[in-house]
């Protein structure tokens, strides 16, 4: 109950997030078990817990854009065969913290996109423990980070049983004074054989003065795993923008287009179209309408 | 038609093209051929106004107006054009989306509104069929997984959708086979016309057999070291450029 509880940047798992400095002098109420998030959500009233039934399919979209300090956490439980279908698109401007515990039988599939514009603090948390044979996970992600925004996406997959399948793809973008935080962890544990596993992060940074911070790590304990990952952190491609403009375009838009074509990779084909048309839409507005 | 008077162009410290005089008339084909390190590309670089290559003294007139004061998308709309030696692979973007926003962003420079999408498609479509490319191609990602051949073959549709008035080709034989070199110059033949010249940079005559020029010049050391008909090029072939960077 005191804030001397809340991590900061000498906590491992928040070394790029200081949710202590973030709070000043103010004290957060926690609340049962669990992580940092799930305890202050449960302090708050903010959980849920959904269980897809053996074969069903769900599709939730949620919308993180509340002012102020809105922590938030949820359990999900894939049943065998079943099909989960997450989207988070997170705006609001402040304290958003956002926890998913996510445990998938055999052959179910948990496919996730966030679109995260950073806040004071936003930290989007996803836990995903394979429990049953031959599971598919999607988790993919962006985020844009204008001066002042600050957006985490953290993931802990631990593939404990085999034949599983991940493909990882965050990338985002930063300008002056933004700032975009990856952790990826992927386990694969020793029983967890014939696991594959990708994880790729690329940032973006738009201008000096804004950051991006990655720490991608991959344990494997099992030894016929097939598992990649890349990590990348740049700017815009200047010979990109050269052809572009070689061509015509003019240079704010073709900058805007490549920032919309480099982000576009993560998009999900599998939300319905409006969702897709309001991912595509925020793309845009956030990149000031030139493309 | 193009003309440059006196051109140098500095990369980083050093002067690269140092007094280059050269002009090709509308409707002709000019080559320019020369070693490694002569200048060819740099040339291309400078004229389109890519950052990095700074005109130092001279001019370059397009059809009469200077164009060095331009930036390169402007120079585009004027109607210059560079095909890329390595053309860019862009994943994420589809080939038909970068033709329309370049389409429609030299429209928009001239005045005209974007054409409508039923539109663009068809004259895509038959810019395609003109130079015997499959459609399909446009749907992927711009230069990504694209052949050697294809890439160039792109480039050329490029050309084709665009008009431009005058056009560079920057080592358009690079990384092909002799078949796909015989069917990328079969598309640069088919986008000759009398509206419309061309440079092409080469430093092998192989290109030329393909593609005849009407003029080469040679590239020694930053400037023009010789002129001559397409026999110079057959000359190159037979005794090398020795005598040019003794000379230059």
């Amino acid at each position: 109950m005191i804030a001397a509880e809340l991590p900061n940047r000498r906590t491992e798992a928040w070394k790029y997030s200081d949710l202590r400095a973030a709070f000043g002098d103010g004290r957060p109420a926690m609340a049962g078990d669990g992580d940092v998030i799930e305890r202050l959500a449960a302090a708050a009233g903010r959980t849920d817990a959904s269980t897809v039934a053996p074969g069903k399919s769900d599709v939730f979209v949620h919308y993180l854009d509340g002012e102020g300090f809105q922590p938030s956490a949820e359990t999900i439980n894939v049943g065998a065969g079943g099909v989960y279908h997450r989207i988070l698109i997170q705006t609001g401007p402040e304290l958003q913290l956002n926890f998913c515990r996510v445990t998938l039988g055999a052959g179910a599939t948990f496919r996730q996109f966030v679109l995260a514009e950073g806040g004071k603090l936003a930290r989007i948390e996803t836990h995903v423990s394979v429990e049953g044979e031959g599971a598919q996970i999607e988790l993919n992600g962006l985020y844009m980070c204008d001066a002042g925004r600050h957006a985490d996406m953290t993931s802990v997959i631990e593939h404990k049983a085999g034949a599983g399948q991940t493909r990882q793809l965050i990338k985002g973008v930063a300008r002056k004074g933004g700032r975009g935080v990856f952790q990826g962890k992927i386990v694969v544990e020793r029983g967890a054989q014939k696991t594959d596993a990708r994880q790729y992060h690329h940032g973006m940074l738009l201008e000096d003065g804004a950051e991006i911070f990655a720490k991608p790590e991959l344990l494997i304990h099992a030894d016929d795993v097939q598992c990649a990952h890349g990590n990348t952190a740049g700017g815009l491609d200047e010979t990109a923008l050269f052809y572009m403009r070689s061509r015509g375009v003019p240079e704010a838009q073709a900058r805007a287009l490549l920032i919309e074509s480099f982000l576009g990779e993560t998009l999900p084909g599998w939300a319905p179209p409006d969702v897709l048309e309001e991912i595509e839409g925020r793309i845009r507005t956030w990149l000031g309408g030139a493309a | 038609m193009i003309e440059l008077n006196n051109l140098h162009v500095r990369v980083g410290d050093a002067e690269i093209i140092k007094g280059l005089t050269l002009s090709v008339p509308s409707g002709e084909v000019h080559a320019l051929m020369g070693p490694n390190g002569s200048g060819k590309s740099t040339l291309a670089y400078a004229l389109s106004g890519r950052d990095g290559y700074a005109v130092t003294s001279g001019e370059a007139k397009l059809d009469g107006a200077d164009i060095l004061a331009l930036a390169p998308e402007q120079r585009a709309a004027k109607g210059l054009f560079l095909s890329f030696q390595y053309p860019v692979e862009i994943p994420g973007l589809s080939a038909i989306a970068f033709l329309k926003a370049a389409l429609n962003a030299q429209r928009a420079a001239h005045g005209e509104a974007p054409m409508p999408a039923p539109e663009l498609l068809k004259l895509l479509r038959a810019k395609a069929d003109g130079l015997r490319i499959d459609a399909e191609m446009l749907k992927r990602p711009l230069n990504v997984g694209f052949s050697g051949g294809e890439k160039k073959r792109f480039e050329a549709l490029q050309m084709a959708v665009l008009e431009p008035r005058f056009a560079i080709l920057d080592e358009t034989d690079s990384g092909l086979d002799i078949d796909a070199l015989r069917i990328v110059a079969d598309n640069v033949n088919a986008l000759r016309g009398p509206d419309r010249s061309m440079l092409v940079i080469t430093h092998y005559q192989r290109l030329l057999d393909y593609i005849k020029p009407d003029r080469v010049h040679v590239l020694a050391r930053g400037r023009i070291a010789a002129s001559g008909g397409p026999e110079l090029a057959l000359e190159l072939e037979r005794d090398g450029y020795d005598k040019y960077l003794r000379a230059a």
